[in-house]
């Protein structure tokens, strides 16, 4: 087993390369190169920003961002204390995050090292090809066939359950609040991202060097050991980037599922922050307090982000900066 | 110096790329082409040139059919009118989604549907100064009713499209809600009269017990309620009708008093879920019926296995092709104007031209040829032209008889519902203002489906029977019929007032927060254990929301219509 | 001699039953998996082959009751759907191809350790993917910079894409250090490092970004609403099919006014088989590139198993 020891893959080192004159000459070619990017996106990105001055305003879009009434912090105390149920609102944004994250990762990640073992080209490309399809499908056709799975009335899934007895009679999944946010997570995430969020893993899993794997054969490691220990390894950077990426988005577990598939029984845990934005908000004409929830948002990613990132350094993984 | 060579040329490429301005694939037709240029022509030529046919551009904030741009009906009405219009609806956004970045990018197209919103922004042009010259349009409308659209500056700006009749109206079918129920339960029970909520449930279960499956052995479901998303009224909105109350929308308003009330807790109301609740125990309702969706919705009404529901005709006239295309037995649907009492008069139907009008058609300040864009308005109002937009073309889309009356074969009628054939070539500019009730001629009704011989002709032989027995001649007639006059009545319609209402007002907000509670409480009460302990958490959850700021604001406007039509404000 | 003869050849009898195991396991997860997950295309399929009102029934699993080819008639003859097409394939290939030449250029530069900027440059990057301006600002923007009834609207305000650029260069950095050393030493430049070593060997990478980026070209039709809605030369297909299937779905509305205007217009045309041919229609050049860009993640794939 000596081989496996070998695969500390080369992390970032931090080269620590002071700012003098002389460097920045040294290195022009790299900053020249960096400037039009930057200025890119200093304009398309940044200049927008000026709008967050709408979530302070009364803002009409006639009077433009200059024009409205000030109104200060009101929308933010319509969202945060006039109104209890925007707590409830975030906790169910972030639940649902949460489990898509986890979801996500595991299933996407196995997916890749599962299908990375099947040996034939011809079974593997048609699996891979079959696993990214559901991507391409319409979160109204999805949630369509969601509900027609789960349908108490002749539901495939209850069919199977009451089979093989595990249920007595069918059930409204759909009435439990406890399960709506594992629907959404299976139906929304794994079922349909697993295939199209594998493909990154399976491109690093290409970048791994064959010579380990030859070693650690002749060491004596079954396939089992050799993905434990080899292949998982070496896509880890992808992993953490992706991990951290997403640790920032949390917050943005989406609206077209949750709209699609809320009822009024499981309605106070399925309303997302943008469902409720849209009701209160854009629906009403009112742009100020849709934009005040996106500062909002955009504040906790920016921490999350922030801690994740460092939380990453310490570990000497991957980080986004 | 290759690579600085290449770093030069991103450089340059990116920093040009950003100022491209309408320079690349920005060629030809723009529909916003300068109308003036066509107007001067029309005044010249009236020789054999071909006419330069204006062109407008429409936005409607509503779903619709974007029609080709060979329309064929659309081309033979803009020979001879010498105008076109190119409509967009909405897509991928909300309505006030899509309004707000016209007014923030400050370009409209040349006609659009009001909203508070933009008449605020200043984005549409008064029209009032002008209405004299188009005939058409300024007898559209009352005087009185022409009052009512000013705006606080004392103009008008918009031409309300719809609700205007024509001498009579010719409805055959119940367009608005009712109790819907198959023909095969009435002719089980030999047509009796049903007029309460008790007596239609009675109906139910026994129909049920004696015949629990159709004949491919799938489950019957007698009674379901659709309460997906915006279509929860089907659940909600029962309690005004049930007590006799015509659809005002939101509220009851007592006529005679002309004060508010809340229809959600009635008495009747709370009559009417614990009815329901009851018998969901008895599984009468659909055990799904509050986690279904609109399309599960029209699967199982598809299907002929649903006995009865709540609903408005237009939401499940698609399913009811279905059925009929199946050809399932009696399992069409006639309407049932049912009351929580029997011996009430129920106001399902009622015949109204509102006396108070709001939003409608209006003219934006982008619009280059406002006379132009006028006179096309007046033109579509004419006599032929209406026949063009409703009925289609003589001979391709309707015959003529010896009694001068339309009609339609089975052709004809096929391609009516064909969207290909919509696209291609009917154009009814359905969102510009139009009649209905009767045709200009004075003989045939406005469109094919209130054409009384067409609707028989479309009538299944159970339908047919089922209106004999009870003396009726058209699914109108098996209401009561009602008339609400648009002057001792001025409010009516106050869903009107409704739909423009927003957050801002501490009414809006809290019209907001009902329509959630209700959303989250009232399938809750009806499949509740206890009912009245799970009604009691409702009520107490929905007068948190404050709906008596919602019923002051519309209380308001009640006395604000009054006064506006009869000129005077009710003493409290 | 005979000894180790016969260790090696029982532990490779071990190994083949274990592996054969191993081989089984992976297959039945994996066979699950692909019926589960193809399931939905299948009926999908099945939906838009089958007549439209018949559809509203519901009960099609893997075959249509009612075989017809409306629903793909009713799309294919929606007219700009060929001007849609024309200028979606357009904005695919200039779009994936500027995209990802210009996001590989700067994760490059980013992924330069000795960069003294890299950090500073990285968080600006990495910030704008959780910041936004909203949409009104956005379009404002757009609309000033002359991107209205433009055909570049669809090319440059995506230009860069902080993820991608953040895919790719993680994937750099897991190169060896060494070759930029090496190229240094030669007296090579940074584009030349780039173009003549990086690039030959990023190929996995880069055959994934231009997947994503042309997917996501290929599926966008909000701009093309937001900037290009009165330009007709300059429709996209996602654009039209979109338009197409908001004439016939109702996402929310006002019960009162739909009973005013529909009692007055005709009734509407079913969606859920329309929807359907139009899905299948708009994945099928997706399915068909795929194979093209497939031999890049499967060039890796003999390794994962055993090599007999």
């Amino acid at each position: 087993m000596a081989g496996m020891k070998h695969i500390k893959t080369e992390r970032v080192k931090d080269v620590k390369v002071k700012i003098t004159w002389k460097e920045i000459v040294k290195q022009r070619e790299l900053i020249i190169l960096s400037i039009p990017f930057v200025a890119y996106v200093l304009l398309f990105s940044y200049a927008p920003l000026i709008g967050w001055v709408m979530a302070f305003q009364k803002y009409k879009p006639k009077d433009g961002f200059f024009g409205s009434k000030f109104i200060g912090l009101d929308k933010f105390k319509f969202l945060f204390i006039d109104n209890p149920d925007f707590i409830r609102v975030i906790r169910n944004t972030l639940a649902m995050g949460v489990i898509n994250l986890v979801l996500g990762f595991v299933f996407a990640i196995a997916f890749a090292l599962i299908l990375n073992e099947v040996v034939h080209k011809g079974p593997k490309k048609f699996v891979q090809t079959v696993s990214y399809l559901p991507h391409f499908l319409s979160m109204i056709i999805v949630c369509g066939i969601l509900k027609n799975a789960l349908s108490i009335d002749h539901g495939i899934i209850n069919e199977i359950l009451v089979n093989v007895h595990i249920l007595k009679e069918p059930i409204n999944f759909f009435t439990y609040k406890s399960l709506f946010w594992w629907i959404v997570g299976f139906g929304g995430t794994v079922w349909k991202e697993t295939g199209w969020n594998s493909i990154i893993y399976l491109a690093a899993i290409t970048a791994i060097n064959p010579d380990l794997y030859e070693a650690a054969g002749i060491d004596g490691a079954g396939r089992l050991r050799k993905m434990w220990n080899i292949t998982l390894p070496s896509i880890k950077p992808t992993i953490f980037i992706l991990l951290l990426i997403n640790v920032g988005g949390v917050l943005n577990s989406g609206f077209e599922i949750q709209y699609l598939l809320t009822n009024g029984l499981v309605q106070s845990v399925s309303q997302t922050i943008d469902i409720y934005v849209l009701k209160f908000g854009i629906s009403q004409n009112d742009f100020s307090l849709g934009t005040a929830a996106g500062i909002f948002k955009s504040l906790v990613s920016v921490i999350l982000i922030f801690l994740a990132n460092s939380a990453a350094k310490s570990a000497g993984e991957e980080r986004l900066f | 110096m290759k690579k600085k060579a290449i770093s030069i040329l991103v450089c340059i490429v990116m920093v040009s790329s950003l100022f491209v301005g309408c320079g690349k694939n920005n060629s030809t037709d723009n529909k916003d082409a300068d109308p003036t240029k066509g107007a001067a022509s029309t005044a010249t030529d009236a020789t054999a040139a071909p006419k330069k046919i204006k062109e407008f551009t429409a936005f409607f904030d509503r779903q619709g059919i974007e029609l080709n741009n060979d329309n064929e009906i659309k081309q033979i009405i803009a020979e001879k009118i010498g105008a076109e219009c190119k409509e967009t609806w909405l897509t991928g956004q909300t309505a006030e989604e899509a309004v707000g970045m016209l007014i923030a990018s400050g370009e409209y197209p040349d006609f659009i549907n009001w909203t508070p919103q933009l008449q605020d922004a200043g984005a549409v042009v008064a029209i009032d100064e002008y209405l004299d010259k188009y005939p058409n349009i300024k007898n559209f409308w009352s005087e009185s009713q022409w009052n009512t659209l000013k705006q606080e500056d004392g103009h008008i700006y918009s031409i309300p499209q719809f609700g205007n009749i024509n001498e009579k109206l010719m409805d055959t079918t119940q367009g608005g809600e009712a109790f819907w129920v198959q023909t095969r339960v009435l002719k089980w029970a030999n047509y009796p009269k049903v007029e309460s909520l008790d007596q239609l449930f009675t109906l139910l279960e026994d129909y049920y017990k004696a015949n629990p499956t159709m004949s491919d052995g799938s489950a019957v479901i007698p009674f379901e309620v659709l309460c997906y998303d915006w279509y929860y009224f089907c659940l909600e909105n029962p309690p005004q009708f049930l007590d006799g109350y015509p659809n005002n929308g939101r509220c009851i308003v007592d006529p005679l008093t002309f004060k508010v009330s809340d229809y959600n807790v009635t008495d009747t109301a709370q009559r009417y879920f614990k009815k329901l609740n009851e018998e969901y125990k008895k599984g009468i309702i659909d055990p799904e019926f509050m986690t279904m969706n609109h399309d599960q919705f029209l699967e199982k009404i598809s299907s002929g296995r649903v006995l009865c529901m709540v609903e408005q005709k237009w939401d499940f006239q698609t399913a009811e092709d279905a059925i009929k295309t199946q050809k399932l037995e009696g399992c069409t649907y006639v309407p049932l104007g049912i009351t929580i009492d029997p011996g009430m008069k129920s106001m399902y139907y009622a015949a109204n031209e509102p006396a108070v009008l709001s939003g409608g058609l209006a003219i934006t300040t982008s619009c280059k040829d406002i006379e132009g864009a006028l006179q096309f308005i007046n033109d579509l109002l004419s006599p032929e032209i209406i026949t063009l937009r409703s009925w289609g073309v003589e001979g391709v889309d309707y015959l003529v008889g010896d009694d001068g009356l339309f009609y339609r074969e089975q052709a004809m009628r096929d391609n009516a519902v064909s969207s290909e054939y919509k696209a291609s070539h009917l154009s009814s500019y359905s969102y510009f203002p139009n009649f209905s009730g009767m045709n200009p001629d004075g003989k045939n009704a406005m469109t094919p489906e209130t054409q009384p011989s067409e609707f028989f002709e479309g009538l299944t032989p159970e339908v047919q029977e089922c209106l004999t027995a009870y003396d009726a001649k058209t699914y109108v007639d098996l209401l009561d019929y009602n008339v609400i006059d648009g002057y001792e009545q001025p409010w009516y319609p106050m869903w009107s007032f409704v739909g423009e209402m927003t957050t801002e007002t501490p009414g809006g907000l809290a019209w907001t927060k009902m329509e959630e509670t209700k959303k989250q409480y009232l399938p809750q009460v009806v499949i509740a254990d206890s009912f009245d302990s799970s009604w009691s958490d409702y009520l107490a959850a929905y007068n948190k929301v404050k709906p008596e700021d919602f019923f002051a604001e519309i209380q308001e406007a009640v006395y604000d219509r009054i006064e506006l039509v009869q000129g005077k404000r009710p003493t409290e | 001699m005979e000894n180790t003869k016969l260790k090696y050849i029982k532990r490779h009898k071990k190994f083949n039953l274990k592996s054969s195991l191993y081989s089984l396991m992976i297959g039945l997860l994996l066979t699950v998996f692909v019926i589960i997950t193809i399931y939905p295309i299948l009926n999908t399929l099945a939906v838009s082959f089958n007549e439209a009102l018949d559809s509203l029934r519901g009960g099609i699993y893997l075959w249509p009751r009612k075989w017809t080819l409306n629903n793909y008639s009713t799309v294919l003859h929606k007219q700009s759907i060929m001007t849609g097409l024309y200028i979606s394939v357009l904005r695919t290939v200039i779009g994936t191809v500027l995209q990802l030449s210009v996001t590989a250029l700067i994760a490059f530069v980013l992924s330069r350790k000795k960069f003294i900027f890299a950090k500073p440059i990285n968080l600006l990057f990495v910030l704008t993917m959780y910041v936004n301006g909203g949409l009104i600002p956005t379009f404002l923007l757009n609309k000033t910079l002359g991107f209205t009834n433009n055909f570049w609207v669809y090319i440059i305000p995506g230009l860069l894409s902080v993820f991608n650029m953040l895919v790719i260069r993680t994937y750099m950095n897991g190169l060896p250090d060494s070759l930029e050393e090496s190229a240094q030493i030669d007296g090579a430049g940074y584009l030349t490092i780039f173009a003549k070593i990086y690039v030959p060997l990023c190929k996995p990478v880069f055959a994934t970004v231009a997947l994503f980026t042309a997917v996501g070209q290929w599926n966008s039709w909000f701009d093309t609403m937001l900037y290009n809605r009165m330009a007709e030369n300059l429709t996209t297909l996602q654009y039209e099919l979109m338009k197409l299937l908001s004439s016939v779905s109702q996402l929310s509305g006002d019960a009162n006014v739909s009973g005013l205007t529909n009692s007055s217009s005709s009734a509407q045309v079913t969606t859920t088989s329309v929807l359907a041919a139009a899905t299948i229609l708009t994945c099928l050049p997706i399915v068909a590139l795929y194979p093209f860009l497939q031999r890049y993640f499967v060039s890796g794939l003999t390794i994962g198993g055993v090599k007999e």
